[in-house]
């Protein structure tokens, strides 16, 4: 095992725009890759865990991640688009894996979920609010809940979205609409 | 125009199962047309959902859903962050560190048997470290034109660098191509034609804290 990263020294990579990590880092330098893991590795994370429903396989599925981002970083062609491709390759990951476990157990598609998502708990209203979402986030139908998540946490288009899972767009956005439409229905129940 | 109804009643447009309902109690629209207005932020205005008491009802509690799901988000991004990271090294011990080397580069050697060669990789990495030696200036994208394989071809190197707010950019630039000229002589046989440097950024020299959006939800 190598030491822990943590306490590294400040290094003006730490700031550098996007453009010029993706630059250094398809050139092979691995501390600038380091800081785009850390950057947006943990946004990554929280989105991994939202499609898959779960914290189990969110490292799983953010290390494949970030393994074909070391690859293939020098096809970005536009470095400053660097979050939305780490957010599509993240999101195809996802979907892989989901699609990986339905083979292995098609018979239930509703597994129950168990919110893992906790902290201690807290009195104010907003962190109920948030908890209270995450719930139903992680209650909602397999298929809704990736459309959500690739419509609100990636800012993938309704025609992006069907491209990703494959569906068409008419039924990405009835899929959709449920969701928020739980969503509503449930937030209204939290007043 | 509906009556008005009781505080706790459920809005009968979230009612999931009845898509008829919806478009009769929003002024003919849906949840999702109201969805894609606020994703225009209400413009162009449309009189016929700012006038809809209902619409304006759907209205606040997609903006509410939507403040609510950007606080989550940021909580759970700052607990990741906060998490210990020994998932950056697993990522990192994952990586296959050869996949950037590039072309050999041969390099003289008095023995006529020995072959010596460095990467094209480890000549970009060259490059790196003379600018990363140097105040205010960061090396990104470097590239080697021409064929590396005779030392006696002339080549072009070609750099993409950003530069700290507020330096003088071509003094700049003008030091580190006198830098890596010297670093390239000492380290290398090349025989380098130009270095050709692109300041394609300038960044804050402070350091400015995390400037990523983590969300890419805007907050009201």
């Amino acid at each position: 095992m190598s030491p822990p990263l943590r306490d590294r020294i400040a290094s003006p990579l730490d700031t550098a725009s996007d453009l010029t990590l993706v630059g250094r880092a398809a050139d092979g330098d691995v501390r600038a890759f380091e800081v785009i893991v850390r950057r947006y590795g943990p946004l990554m994370r929280v989105y991994a865990a939202r499609v898959l429903g779960s914290n189990d396989e969110m490292d799983d599925v953010v290390q494949e991640a970030f393994i074909t981002v070391w690859q293939r970083l020098a096809t970005l062609e536009d470095g400053a688009a660097l979050k939305s491709w780490l957010m599509r390759i993240v999101s195809r990951k996802s979907i892989d894996r989901l699609r990986a476990r339905r083979e292995r157990a098609d018979f239930d598609l509703h597994e129950p979920l168990a919110p893992e998502h906790q902290s201690p708990p807290r009195m104010a209203e907003a962190h109920f609010q948030t908890q209270a979402l995450s719930r139903a986030l992680a209650n909602l139908p397999e298929d809704q809940r990736r459309c959500w998540t690739l419509r609100e946490l990636a800012g993938s288009s309704y025609v992006g979205i069907a491209d990703e899972l494959n569906l068409p767009v008419s039924t990405v956005r009835g899929l959709l609409a449920r969701a928020r439409k739980t969503l509503l229905r449930e937030m209204e129940e939290w007043r | 125009m509906t009556e008005p109804r009781e505080p706790q009643a459920p809005f009968d447009a979230f009612d999931v199962d009845t898509p008829e309902r919806e478009v009769a109690h929003l002024a003919g629209h849906t949840i999702e047309q109201l969805s894609d207005y606020l994703d225009r932020e209400r413009t162009p205005a449309d009189p016929s959902i700012d006038e809809s008491p209902e619409c304006q009802i759907a209205l606040r509690s997609l903006q509410h859903l939507r403040n609510v799901q950007g606080t989550l988000l940021a909580q759970d991004v700052t607990r990741e962050r906060e998490r210990g990271d020994s998932w950056v090294t697993a990522i990192l011990q994952n990586i296959d560190l050869e996949a950037h080397s590039g072309r050999d580069i041969p390099l003289a050697h008095p023995s006529p048997s020995a072959r010596l060669v460095v990467t094209e990789g480890a000549v970009r990495g060259i490059l790196r470290a003379t600018g990363d030696g140097m105040e205010n200036i960061i090396v990104g994208r470097c590239r080697l034109h021409g064929d590396v394989s005779s030392p006696s071809d002339p080549i072009t190197i070609r750099i993409d660098a950003a530069v700290s707010a507020g330096e003088d950019i071509p003094a700049k630039a003008h030091a580190l191509r006198v830098a890596v000229y010297a670093a390239l002589r000492a380290h290398t046989d090349l025989t380098v034609a130009a270095v050709e440097i692109t300041i394609r950024d300038v960044y804050l020299p402070t350091p400015a804290g995390e400037s990523v959006d983590p969300t890419g939800i805007e907050q009201p």
